[in-house]
């Protein structure tokens, strides 16, 4: 916090100054002091751009999309946020929102049935919008991305060259950079430029990246938050308006849950006709009873045993009170 | 029915407002024979996607804000193969595939590999001009501010870092031992069969020498020699051993070696110690809280009898 306090504002620097100074001498000594002398701002000028980017949200957003809105707001100094907007509100609302929030652009998540997601862009008063549908979401609380950088620092933006390439998409990337980059000399903003966002355009969606830059070498390794951008449709106004684009390639998840239960419940179908098809195929192979079958009975023939239990043992027959013939010779010898 | 279908598709992509077609239409169809009594569903076509480009261009010029690149900081660029040193083995084998239409958005690491190289070449192009308009990139040592993700944070991503490096380390060592395992397995083995077949020959030999096939007995000596030197080698090592671990662990537990007699007898030390002494076991009885009831029970039960009671019992015994 106290860190905090030191680096904001040449402005306000005197006065806080001054505290420390009354601090350290009543803890009693004058070299303290040293540890408590402020830096001169690393950056002086003038905040010109006073671009402001309302961040919010419908009702209904699951944990992961609020961790997402969430880090938007830590990664850009720039942002405002506002309550959830009750679902049943008319889009439009929103400028006037952004009016009372003195925002002139919008990112606006739209949560529908707790799972999708989408996410509007919006440059507030008069358009144009762009309406995109959120996929794989990986937020700045996942431990598996290992980068960090200063909270507000401003971010260099990187764009694929298909942004070029085409109108609508020339017109998303303006749109991008006029929302995602923080305006220089921004009061909440540090003066460095420690990462990078990269937007790319693979499999006709737009993939987010942020990587911090570890070294002037452009190593670099990645931040969070990750995500995904679907794009639906570009609208003329700001939340409505004639459609200037239409992505051809969308298929909207509703339609896709409904394709993949058509599949299993054809595959189901399938297997239990299957099935049928088996049972009556085994039925017809019953052989009918010959009726002219008995009219030459033959004797049976004797049936095949095997016997299982041993045979009994032979009687012995020998008498007791006879001796063996060796006995026998031994006494005639005797 | 399914011609006049196709028909009127065609006609409804002539036309769009399909729905107004006049009954006269109809009836002219229906007078033809093309139009079959019965109810008749429009088919509906794949709609056209919207791509307005013109307006997009419109859109756009008019959303263009002229702000100096030092507030927007935007770089835009196609991928070309920077690659710190780290990653230079993998580019060998990426160099086929680095063209940017072939990223297959499927195969996670090379689509991740290109978004990186996207980042790298983007900063490898706007830090030189960056530093023109002297915004730093660094921040300096003693500069401290929050970070985005805080401390605590980043001290758990450390941690789980460290547990899977351990855990690793623990596999690759498990899988050399494993390794080692085979190789001595084998090498047991084939000593194994090595003093079988020395064995087999020298019994051949002396049966040939028993039967007078052969007078000579070099065989012995060379097999002696062999013999006593592999002895000499193997037992050296084997005398100087003390006893097995297992002897070791008795010896240290019944105690080896010594006077026994008189072992036993109490001495003034062993009178005096009363560690082993303890309140509720002794005299038979259960005092204070019994630590289980049937416990206490038997106890009880199995008080000893007096001396008469004993004898009896001893002679009834006889």
């Amino acid at each position: 916090m106290a860190a905090r306090k030191r680096k904001r504002g040449g402005v306000s620097e005197s006065i806080k100054s001054n505290k420390k100074a009354k601090i350290t001498e009543n803890a009693g000594g004058g070299a303290a002091e040293n540890e408590y002398v402020i830096p001169t701002p690393v950056s002086q000028g003038k905040w010109k751009n006073k671009e402001r980017v309302l961040v919010f949200s419908s009702r209904g957003i699951n944990f992961r999309t609020r961790h997402l809105m969430h880090d938007l707001r830590t990664l850009m100094p720039h942002s405002k946020a506002d309550t959830k907007m009750d679902r049943k509100d008319k889009l439009f609302v929103i400028n006037e929102v952004c009016e009372i929030k003195n925002c002139n652009k919008c990112i606006y998540f739209e949560a529908k049935k707790k799972q999708d997601l989408y996410m509007w862009l919006a440059n507030c008063p008069q358009g144009p919008s762009a309406k995109f549908l959120v996929q794989n979401i990986h937020t700045l609380a996942e431990l598996k991305m290992t980068g960090n950088c200063l909270r507000g620092s401003r971010p260099l933006l990187s764009f694929d060259s298909t942004f070029d390439e085409q109108p609508h998409y020339a017109l998303l990337k303006e749109l991008f950079i006029q929302i995602f980059s923080t305006p220089q000399y921004h009061p909440k903003s540090q003066p460095f430029v420690d990462h990078v966002f990269t937007f790319t355009v693979v499999d006709n969606r737009i993939w987010f990246r942020n990587y911090q830059i570890i070294e002037e070498d452009a190593s670099l390794v990645e931040i969070g938050p990750r995500f995904v951008l679907n794009l639906i449709k570009i609208f003329q106004g700001s939340f409505g308006g004639p459609t200037l684009y239409e992505n051809a390639h969308y298929q909207s998840p509703n339609m896709h849950r409904r394709m993949l239960r058509l599949s299993t419940a054809s595959k189901f179908r399938e297997k239990q006709q299957m099935k049928e098809l088996q049972k009556q195929k085994t039925e017809k192979t019953v052989v009918l009873v010959d009726s002219t079958e008995d009219v030459f009975q033959t004797p049976a023939e004797k049936p095949l045993q095997t016997e299982t239990i041993p045979p009994k043992p032979k009687r012995n027959i020998r008498r007791k009170d006879k001796a063996f013939k060796r006995q026998r010779k031994m006494r005639q010898r005797l | 029915m399914a011609d006049y279908e196709e028909e009127q598709q065609s006609d409804t992509e002539s036309e769009p407002d399909f729905s107004e077609v006049t009954d006269k239409e109809l009836q002219d169809a229906f007078s033809k024979g093309v139009l079959k009594p019965g109810l008749n569903v429009i088919l509906e076509g794949k709609k056209a996607a919207v791509n307005s480009v013109e307006s997009l261009k419109l859109c756009l010029a008019e959303l263009k804000s002229d702000l100096a690149w030092v507030e927007r900081l935007d770089v835009t660029m196609g991928l070309t193969p920077v690659l710190a040193p780290a990653l230079e083995g993998q580019r060998q084998t990426q160099t086929p595939m680095a063209n940017k239409s072939k990223v297959d958005a499927e195969d996670d690491f090379q689509r991740e590999i290109s978004f990186y190289r996207q980042a790298q070449a983007a900063v490898l192009q706007a830090l030189p001009q960056l530093h023109r308009f002297q915004i730093p990139t660094k921040r300096p040592e003693d500069y401290f501010a929050e970070m985005a993700k805080t401390d605590q944070h980043m001290q758990k991503i450390r941690q789980k870092l460290q547990i899977k490096q351990v855990a690793m380390e623990k596999s690759e060592k498990a899988k050399q031992l494993r390794a080692l395992k085979k190789y001595g397995k084998k090498v047991q083995t084939e000593v194994l069969q090595k003093r079988q077949k020395e064995k087999s020959s020298m019994m051949s030999a002396v049966k040939k020498y028993q039967k007078g096939l052969s007078d000579r007995l070099d065989f012995l000596e060379e097999d002696n020699s062999t013999h006593l030197g592999k002895k000499q080698g193997a037992a050296g090592p084997h005398v100087k051993r003390g006893p097995s671990a297992k002897r070791r662990y008795k010896d240290q537990k019944f105690g080896f070696g010594g006077k026994k007699k008189g072992s036993k007898r109490n001495t003034k030390e062993s009178y005096n110690d009363v560690s082993g002494f303890r309140a509720s076991v002794a005299h038979n009885k259960s005092s204070g809280r019994p630590t289980k009831k049937g416990a206490s029970k038997i106890r009880h039960t199995k008080k000893r009898p007096g001396k008469t009671a004993r004898q009896k019992l001893k002679s009834r015994a006889r």
